[in-house]
């Protein structure tokens, strides 16, 4: 029975803090609160953030069973629970294309979602239903493996902060106007998109990240943009296109970011960057671009090189430096315009904030030394350095070890090896 | 004044903030160790209190000067703006740990001071000893009180997957529900109970062909129980409107109780995967006379037959078996009961009937249910037959051993049948379970 003198020490506590108790539990214990005692039985009901994962039901090896149980598992759970819903998360893979996930979004879609969260199965996507875009204070959306239709007369969500989509499938000028048409929109993320083609048009976006094979990318009005992570992959027919293109994706994607603090680009980015590059003057400088990480830099390739020397010239309060090369050792020896490096030792550019280096996977090709003794020249501050030889590399270390060594350097830094 | 005094005592020329407890009790703090307080910042800011002794800032009620000590020590860490997230995350971990009434009366206190980070920490903690107990050590830690009624426990879990045993269970908790309601509601009841009694005294001597008639009045008490279950059983029948599967039980339960009392069926069916009963029938003075046994073992040979045929044969057909048993059944008491039973088993009858029909036409929607009614039926079976035997072995016992008290005869016979009725137990809990294992699903 208990000790009654006891008091009851925490169904008194204010109802945000239950909540705040509740929803960091799994939703499956929470739910079962409310047979602790009669203050507890609708505690949970009024939670305002409901995550459902596979974790939800216990676990049987029959596909079909899981599916209805988890189907049935969510559905009481919304019946029951009343207030308002701000979070809804969906993570499961037992689930495709059902009609009951329309049923869950029609009742959310009358709830004041705010954040709504699916990803489901592989299987049939998940086509986005109507009710979806009548969600009117949908601030965070994050789809997977979806269709996505929107009616005609959906003007766009105007208090959407985040979006996500990964691996949806939409008409391309439907991306385009439903960025253009959330005007709060700060952090975009999209994946794996099929040749797309995007001008990006959102006046508040800070946080950008793109992955996936892009066609043509235009960032044509982002100019609060503060971080950036980009990863193309290029397949060979983009890449023709590229070559036909005249105009210069430097200043196409990067030419209007003033406010650019963190970028970082993965796989072929410098090589996208690379097109159409003139060697025009600069445009803009970064006044806070502090951190750069950019892989799979090819140090072959001369118009990557003036990229990325673009890059860091243009950034005098640059703090990090990351940088990692995908040189063909064998080709890149041969290096014709090492002239370029004279040129360059002449300007005076300073990185007077540069702390921090990293290069990894140095094939030791001469351009890459020239370009690390110009970072050593310019750093007065650097603290680190850090070099990485790439792993093929078996012969010349040591050669690559003395060179280093030897290159003069404007401050008493650790080269590390 | 004091103020002065404390600026001479202390060196250091830092500034203090003064803050008084609901209980009274007045403390001072750092300044910065305060402010990193919002609803202490706030206060100092707005009102300018808390400068001296006087004039403390007066704390909500739920800080107590303890509490107030350990969120100033938090305060104190944190609002020092040097620490790595890792020394930070680590001198949570430590602070955290402590009992769970602290715990909770610090988060109180925290919340009532609007210090969001400790809210949080404190939260996680707190959802951190909750997550993964069962219901009884959760109340047990946070001294819960266990008040909700075994009805409300007993309400369908909302989250329990479908399996069909759980929904089984459920059904049977609602059965017991309602016989809970019954139960409370004849309580009150007292008169009716009376004239009712009467009639199933009759039917108790008679079937157990004593003659017993000395103590009817205690015997009516302990009748009351059995009779409000064959009360319940025919009410639930003819009430019951959820589902066609739980008429067929409650159509059923009628046409299988009727060898007597008969504990609710809700609890025989609760153990359905473990074979426990338990007789609650404490009947007395119930001479129970060599003849019967015979006829019972007859019956019972009978049944027992039906049921093994009902293993092996298909369902429509045991259906068909078990309306036609069912209106066997009923010429035994048919004969013994007074007409008010006699409207308990039509009633029953118009059940099974509905229920065949009912059940023919689902048969084709849900395989499913098919299958565990099936079983359910043949459970039904098995334990009303237990039951039945072990009312008759624990009539066969007491008369024995009351014989042998009062009137010293021979007990030998008394002791054969118990040995009978033991067997006869026996072999039909090892059908029970042979059932169970060749309906497994």
């Amino acid at each position: 029975m208990g000790d009654l003198m006891e008091p009851d020490l925490i169904s008194d506590l204010p109802q945000s803090i239950i909540e705040s108790i509740l929803t960091r539990l799994p939703i499956r214990d929470a739910v079962r609160t409310s047979i602790l005692s009669s203050k507890w039985r609708y505690k949970w009901a009024s939670i305002t953030q409901l995550v459902f994962d596979e974790k939800c039901v216990p676990f049987c090896s029959d596909q079909d069973f899981d599916e209805k149980s988890l189907i049935e598992f969510i559905t009481r759970a919304l019946f029951l629970h009343e207030g308002p819903i701000h979070k809804f998360q969906l993570t499961t893979s037992y689930l495709q294309s059902c009609p009951d996930i329309d049923q869950w979004i029609l009742f959310l879609s009358r709830n004041d979602i705010k954040e709504l969260a699916l990803e489901l199965g592989e299987g049939d996507w998940f086509r986005v239903p109507a009710s979806l875009f009548r969600c009117k204070k949908l601030t965070h959306l994050e789809l997977f493996r979806c269709e996505l239709d929107p009616p005609p007369s959906f003007k766009g969500f105007l208090f959407m902060k985040n979006l996500t989509l990964h691996q949806v499938s939409v008409y391309p000028d439907v991306i385009e106007n439903l960025i253009s048409s959330c005007p709060l929109l700060e952090n975009l993320s999209l994946s794996y998109f099929d040749s797309l083609t995007l001008n990006i048009n959102a006046p508040n976006l800070k946080y950008l990240f793109l992955e996936g094979e892009f066609r043509d990318i235009n960032l044509e009005n982002a100019p609060l943009l503060s971080s950036m992570s980009v990863a193309m992959y290029m397949t060979d027919d983009n890449f023709e296109h590229f070559e036909q293109s005249s105009s210069c994706n430097f200043d196409k994607f990067l030419g209007g970011l003033p406010r650019l603090e963190t970028l970082t680009g993965h796989i072929y980015f410098t090589k996208y960057l690379s097109i159409g590059y003139d060697l025009g003057k600069l445009a803009i400088t970064y006044d806070h671009l502090k951190v750069i990480e950019l892989y799979q830099v090819s140090f072959e390739d001369m118009k990557e090189i003036y990229v990325v020397l673009r890059l860091v010239t243009s950034s005098p309060n640059l703090e990090e430096l990351q940088i990692s090369g995908s040189s063909n050792a064998l080709v890149a020896m041969e290096a014709p315009d090492l002239d370029l490096w004279e040129k360059e030792s002449h300007s005076k550019c300073a990185l007077e904030k540069l702390k921090h280096v990293k290069m990894t996977e140095m094939s030791s090709v001469p351009h890459e030394m020239e370009f690390i003794k110009f970072l050593l020249c310019r750093s007065p501050v650097l603290e680190r350095m850090s070099i990485t030889p790439c792993v093929y590399v078996m012969d010349g270390r040591l050669n690559m070890l003395i060179e280093l060594v030897r290159f003069r350097r404007a401050c008493s830094s650790k080269i590390k090896l | 004044m004091s103020e002065g005094v404390m600026a001479v005592v202390k060196p250091e020329m830092k500034s203090y903030i003064w803050l008084q407890t609901a209980d009274g009790s007045i403390q001072q703090v750092e300044e910065e160790v305060a402010m990193f307080c919002p609803m202490i910042c706030r206060e100092i800011i707005q009102t300018g209190m808390g400068s001296s002794k006087n004039y403390a800032i007066s704390l909500p009620q739920r800080v107590n000067p303890a509490i107030l000590g350990l969120i100033l020590d938090y305060c104190r860490f944190h609002q020092v703006p040097g620490r790595s997230n890792k020394e930070r995350k680590t001198y949570d971990e430590k602070f955290i740990r402590m009992d769970t009434k602290k715990l909770c009366e610090l988060t109180s206190a925290a919340d009532s001071l609007q210090l969001k980070p400790l809210v949080d920490l404190t939260s996680r903690a707190l959802a951190r000893i909750i997550e993964g107990k069962t219901p009884e050590e959760i109340r047990e830690t946070f001294h819960l009180p266990d008040d909700l009624t075994e009805e409300e426990k007993l309400e369908p879990l909302r989250n329990i997957t479908d399996d069909p045993r759980i929904r089984l269970l459920n059904r049977l908790y609602a059965r017991k529900r309602k016989e809970l309601r019954e139960r409370e509601k004849l309580k009150n009841v007292e008169v009716e109970e009376e004239r009712v009694d009467e009639r199933s005294v009759e039917d108790l001597l008679t079937f157990i062909n004593g003659g017993d008639g000395e103590s009817k009045g205690s015997r009516t008490n302990k009748n009351k129980k059995k009779n409000r279950r064959r009360r319940d059983q025919p009410k639930n029948s003819s009430s019951e409107a959820n589902g066609n599967h739980n008429k067929e039980l409650d159509a059923l339960s009628p046409a299988f109780h009727d060898s007597g009392a008969s504990p609710s069926k809700s609890t025989k069916l609760q153990d359905s995967t473990s074979v426990s009963f338990s007789p609650k029938l404490d009947f007395d003075d119930a001479d129970i006379d060599d003849d019967l046994d015979p006829a019972m073992k007859e019956e019972l040979d009978r049944e027992v037959e039906d049921f093994a045929r009902r293993l092996n044969s298909h369902w429509p057909d045991r259906m068909q078996e078990i309306l036609s048993l069912g209106q066997e059944r009923r010429l035994l008491p048919m004969s013994i009961n007074g007409d008010g039973s006699r409207r308990y088993s039509t009633a029953a009858l118009s059940g099974l009937e509905d229920a065949s029909m009912q059940f023919a036409a689902t048969e084709a929607v849900e395989k499913l249910a098919i299958f565990s009614l099936q079983q359910r039926v043949s459970i039904f079976v098995c334990f009303n037959i237990i039951q039945m035997q072990c009312f008759i072995l624990w009539e066969s016992m007491y008369s024995g051993m009351k014989k042998m008290l009062e009137k010293r005869r021979k007990t030998e016979n008394s002791r054969m049948t118990t040995w009978a009725n033991m067997l006869i137990l026996f072999r039909d809990c090892c059908l029970l379970l042979l059932l169970l294992v060749t309906f497994q699903p």
